[in-house]
Order: structure tokens, then sequence, then C-alpha cells
């Protein structure tokens, strides 16, 4: 017992001391989640960026970007004033959703009914948002079309009255707003039919999908995967390094001697678990039914991982093909496993092989805890089948390493 | 005590250790010296219960090593031919951890690694990691490692390979102090002046077998104070040693087309007459020299060949 913790101490010491390892151990939950964040965006309201030069300087013009600073368009679109050439260069760099060019006269060909064009250059690496855009000024230029030709003969007589200094006289306005009023009435029935009534019926919300929840228990298994990896190749630098064959000949022996290291990397992997929940509950805000179970099922995740692995290492020849063996082991189980892909995007086939791996039944199992339904039966099982695996993976590990030397 | 009775050690059918025995006492220095392949290491494997042999049995003190693995462990100490310490950890820590793996704690863990620490002469690195030492310091560190659990036998397998003079003087005294306070040292090593200089009991060992042992004296008897005549040059080996097989007091040791070994009893006054004989044979000798009887002439006469071949 004595050598086993002496033997846990001295790894501990050693994880200290290659601090660099640890932290980037400790950072492949935090560093993926922080990119996940990144790419699929902290906020779930995606906005777009509308840039627009305003050569013409018309109400018009100002009425047409105006309709896009009004109601829920708002909080989905910026618009901003740029000259053409800029303009082109953050789409060029994608920093803008479209470029609107308004060219000099659209007010004054609008007014008077004669063509009039606008340009809207999209950028091209986005889908969505530019098409939100491009319908919306659709829309905003049927709406100008429409009250163009309800107000035709009022603008006119405006129009007409151009040639006049200062304002026109109060006669001529009261005469128009009268006759836009009367349009405004006689429009009234299509455009608010009082026998329709518009009744609103809330759907079920429908769950958005949820990244954070998605990804974070993968990348968590992700994590004590290749930290597993990495921590059983020590048993190849004890070996290197000639203190091997001297725990051989301690009173403790190999056995205790690769139980103590097994020791220390659970509390390493345990660490990792822990931090790696405290950042998914602050960066993704994933609320864990049963934490304390869940740092439980990770440490013992983790340390059945380094157990099958170090029996990999051992398996090998040499300290190079224990290398290329672990990593065309871990690279397969990683990618069918949910970490990198989440089950719920794999095809039917690889789901059943990912389910069937190590790391897939442990991710499986995680979900369930962090959703409150922690199945007790099967982890009791998991939990049964890693001991297992520690005593059958210790004896066989240290037959291996026996062998080596006798 | 170290007993060792009829040792035999196989790998795939290729004998490493063949029919070995001896015994070395408390407080004795017992050297197995030995070209490099001779089973020196083979052998402090079996004792150490590294290597399983194939037939016979070792003691350490009255525990059999293959019966009572950890009774005899826990009485012997390692210093292995390669360095073997962690390098990314203080001399302190190394000292600690192997003082804890034969059952140090506490206090009396921590008083021995720092007498360790005073013995080796690293009692102000104690806190450095091993991996800013020089060969020479972890050379001795790796000695502290061994004795750091005050063992009652010390294993020291070629601990000085490698290691600059004074370190090696160092390294000496320190297993001489060990045999001093009463440990039972075996020294395995292919240096013959390191074994004259530091052993009471020496067994010299060539493919697997031991050839000859006993305390120095002995060995030099064995050799009849005879001294030991190399010529270089070319030679026909067959004429060399029909022409000194009739001499009195001459002795091929080992002949070949570019060097011949004699022994000669009063070498210097015969040298003439044996230059004479050999260059009668048409010989072309170009260097001659003589070496005064020693466990190298021993071991040239022994075995026919260089104790560093």
């Amino acid at each position: 017992m004595r050598f086993l913790l002496a033997t846990a101490r001295k790894d501990l010491l050693r994880l200290r001391s290659d601090w660099p390892a640890l932290l980037l151990w400790i950072g492949i939950p935090l560093l993926v989640g922080g990119l996940l964040v990144l790419v699929f965006g902290g906020d779930s309201n995606p906005r777009a960026r509308l840039l627009v030069d305003d050569r013409d300087s018309s109400l018009a013009g100002r009425l047409l970007t105006g309709g896009f600073s009004q109601g829920p368009l708002a909080e989905i679109v910026d618009v901003e004033g740029v000259a053409t050439d800029e303009g082109l260069r953050r789409i060029e760099d994608g920093d803008a959703s479209a470029l609107l060019v308004i060219p000099e006269g659209f007010g004054a060909a609008l007014l008077d009914g004669r063509p009039a064009s606008l340009e809207l250059v999209k950028n091209p690496a986005q889908t969505i948002l530019p098409a939100i855009l491009e319908a919306t000024l659709d829309i905003e230029l049927e709406a100008a079309e429409v009250l163009r030709r309800l107000f035709d003969e009022p603008i006119a007589r405006i129009a007409a009255d151009e040639d006049r200094e200062g304002f026109p006289p109060d006669s001529l306005v009261a005469s128009v707003a009268a006759e836009f009023n009367r349009a405004g009435e006689g429009a009234r029935g299509w455009l608010l039919p009082p026998a329709i009534e518009l009744a609103t019926v809330e759907p079920p919300a429908e769950q958005a999908f949820d990244f954070g929840r998605a990804f974070f228990p993968g990348m968590l298994i992700l994590a004590l995967l290749f930290m597993a990896t990495g921590l059983s190749a020590d048993v190849w630098s004890e070996r290197r390094l000639g203190t091997l064959e001297r725990a051989i000949v301690t009173p403790g022996g190999v056995g205790t001697f690769v139980a103590g290291k097994w020791l220390a990397g659970a509390a390493a992997l345990a660490l990792v678990a822990a931090i790696g929940l405290v950042a998914g509950r602050w960066a993704f805000g994933i609320e864990i039914a049963n934490p304390a179970l869940a740092f439980v099922w990770l440490a013992l995740v983790g340390v059945a991982l380094l157990a099958a692995f170090t029996l990999v290492q051992v398996l090998a020849k040499s300290e190079r093909a224990a290398s290329v063996l672990v990593n065309a082991v871990t690279l397969p189980l990683a990618m069918l496993g949910g970490s990198f892909f989440p089950f719920e995007a794999m095809p039917s086939w690889m789901v059943a092989l990912g389910k069937a791996t190590p790391n897939g039944w442990a991710l499986l199992r995680l979900r369930a805890i962090v959703d409150g339904d922690p199945e007790p039966r099967l982890l009791a099982v998991s939990a049964i089948g890693v001991i297992a695996l520690l005593v059958g993976g210790g004896w066989l590990v240290t037959r291996r390493i026996r062998s080596w030397t006798s | 005590m170290i007993q060792v009775d009829e040792l035999r050690k196989e790998y795939d059918g290729v004998v490493a250790v063949d029919d070995v025995s001896f015994e070395a006492r408390p407080g004795e220095i017992f050297g197995l010296l030995g070209p490099n392949g001779a089973g020196k290491s083979t052998t402090i494997g079996c004792i150490s219960g590294l290597l399983t042999p194939t037939a016979g049995s070792v003691r350490i003190q009255q525990y059999d090593v293959a019966r009572e693995p950890v009774a005899a462990k826990s009485r012997m100490g390692i210093v292995p031919q390669e360095v073997a310490l962690y390098e990314d950890l203080p001399a302190e820590e190394n000292l600690r951890f192997w003082a804890e793996a034969y059952g140090l704690r506490g206090e009396r863990a921590a008083e021995r690694v720092r007498a360790v620490l005073d013995t080796v002469g690293l009692a102000d690195r104690g806190n450095d990691r091993v991996e800013t030492f020089s060969g020479g310091m972890k050379r001795r560190l790796n000695f502290g490692c061994g004795i750091v659990h005050e063992p009652e036998v010390l294993l020291l397998d070629e601990p000085t390979v490698g290691v600059d003079p004074q370190s090696r003087v160092r390294l000496l005294d320190l297993v001489r102090e060990q045999a001093g306070a009463g440990v039972c040292v075996l020294y395995t090593t292919h240096y013959m002046e390191e074994a004259e200089a530091l052993c009471d009991r020496l067994a010299i060992l060539d493919h697997g077998k031991i050839i000859a042992a006993g305390t120095l004296e002995e060995l030099r008897g064995k050799e009849g104070e005879r001294d030991l005549v190399r010529l270089s040059g070319s030679f026909d080996p067959e004429a060399v040693g029909r022409a000194v097989s009739d001499v009195e007091g001459v002795e091929i040791v080992a002949a070949g087309p570019e060097q011949v070994a004699l022994a000669v009893a009063a070498a210097s006054r015969r040298l003439p007459e044996i230059l004479t004989l050999v260059s009668g044979t048409g010989a072309a000798v170009r260097e001659t020299t003589v070496t005064r009887p020693s466990l190298e002439s021993l071991f040239i006469r022994l075995t026919g060949k260089e104790l560093r071949e």
C-alpha cells in the first residue's frame, strides 16, 4: 500500500512538473467548447450587417434603408453607411451580409414612376442572411410602388407645383391630405378586413438545437480519451528511464507499481473531468442533473480508458509500435464514439457501431446522467465492468512487463 | 549474505549463465569480473529477482529469492548499470520515492534522504531537478537511490561505466564505505584495475561460467608468478607454438597472425632467448610488452583473450 501511494505521489509530482501537458489536457474540453461557441455563436440570434452606399440621399432612399431598422428586423439587421469600394472590400472580408447601392436620382425616378434600379451585392459566403435582406428589400419596393400608384395624382400635383418657391400653399396640402385619407378609407376593406379575425395560436415551443448540450459531453469523453492515451505511454518512459526495472526488484513489485500509476492517472483524469464539468456549466450553461454522479462516472471512465490503453501499449513490441497501435485504436474510437460527430448526425449503421465502443457507451451514460435519467442498472453493470477491467488488465499488464525482463 | 547455487539462465536455448555458484559475505566486496557479454548482468538480474533463473537458487541472507521474494528483495539494494532516475523530479524526490518503495516513511524517510544526499555529495542540490545534473552527479544519485533504505546486500552492476575519473574515485569510496558498514557488496565490472583495487574476493566470468575465483592473492597464485609477454608483428602461430613448446617456464597463452601472448617466468631475464626463438620461425616482431602478474594476465591465460574484448 505504501509503495502504491508513493508511486501515485511520484507520478502526480511528475505530471505537475510537466505542467504544459497537463494544461493541454485540461484545455482540450475548454478549447473545443470555446471553438464551438465561436463557430455557432454564443448568442442564438444571428445578425446581418447591411452596408449602404446612398448616393441619392433622398427621402425615398432613407425610408427604404430605415425599414431595416424597424420592428423585428432591427433585432437581426445592422445598417451601416459606407462607400461602395469599402463595402465591397468588407463583403470580401466576410464582414457584412450585403451591400446596397442606391444610385443618384433613385428617389425622383420613384416619384415620377420612371424605371429605377437598386444594386444589392450579396456575400456569397453566407446563405440565409443575404436572402433575408434581399426579400425584405423586394417587399419594401413593392410597397413603395403600391403607395406611388395609390397617391399618384396628389403626388403629381405637388410635383407640378415644384416651380413655386417655398412650401406649397395650405389649400394644396389640405386637399392632398384629404385625398390621402379618402384613399386610405377606400383601401381599408383590403388592408384591415374586419370580417376576418386572426386567431394567433402559439404552437408548443420547439426546443432549439443546443450545440453545447449536443457536443460537450462528447468533448469531455474525448478529452479523457486523449489524456488516457498520453498517460498510458508513461509505461514506456519508465522502461526507457530504467525505473521500471528498478521498480520490479522492489518488494512491492511491478503490480503495485502499475496500480500506483493508474491511481495517479485517475486523480489527474478526475481533475480534468471536474474542470470540464465546471466549464460546461460556465461556457454552455449546461444544467447537469447530477453533477456528483457525472464526476464519478467520468473518473471511472477515465481510469478504465487508462487501463485499456496501458494494455494496448504493453502489447506492442516497441515504443514506436505502441504509439502507432494506440493511435490506430484511438482515432476510430473518437470518430465512432460520438465525440467528433454527435450520434444524431451519423448514419444508423455507424450509430450502432459507435454506441458499442467503450467511449460511445460512456458518452451515452454521461448524457443520461446530464439529462437526469442516469439508468442505475446500466451504471452498475458498467462499474462492475470497469473493476473487472482494472483487475484483469492489471494482471495482464503486469505479466507482460515481467516478460520484458525475464 | 548472498548465496548463489548452480545458477543457470537460458534465453531461447542460449545459455547466458551456466552453473554459477559463489557466496558473498557481510562486509565483503565480492567482484564479478568479465568481459562484456560474459553473463555478469544476467547473474545480477537473477540475484535481484529481475530475471527468473532456469535452474539453481539464490538466497539473500536466509531468504530464497524465488520462494520468499518480498523478504529477500526488501534486504537488497540495486544500483543498475544505466542511470535509472526520474529526470523531471528533484534529487530529493527521487530518493524519497525509492525510500518509500522499500517501506520507509515519514521522518525516517526524510532523515535517510538527507543523509544520503550528504553521503553522495549532493546536499546542496537536493531540490534541483535531476535533468540539470552532470553525468557524474547522476551516477552518484543513482548510487544513493540504491542505498537509501540501508540494504544489507548491495548489488552494483558496472556502476562506473562512462563516469569521469573524479566521480569514479568518489563512487569507489562510497562502495568501500558501504562494505565498511557491514553491507555485503556484489560488484560487477570489466575494469581490471577497479576489481584489483576494490574487491576482497573475485570470480572471473566468461561465457556464463566462473573460470576462476578467490582472493586477489589466490588468483595471482594461480598465475604462477609468471609475467605476460605480448609480441606484436606477423607470425605463423603454429610455428611459434612448436618453437616454444619445449622451453621450460614458457607457455603459449594466445597465438594469432598478428599477436602472440606468452606466460614466462622471469621474463625480463629471458626475453632475448624468447625473441630469438620466435624470430627463428620467420616472424617479424615489431613490439614487445612485458606485464607483471595481474588479473589481466590471468584472464588472458585462462581465456586466451583480452578482458575488454
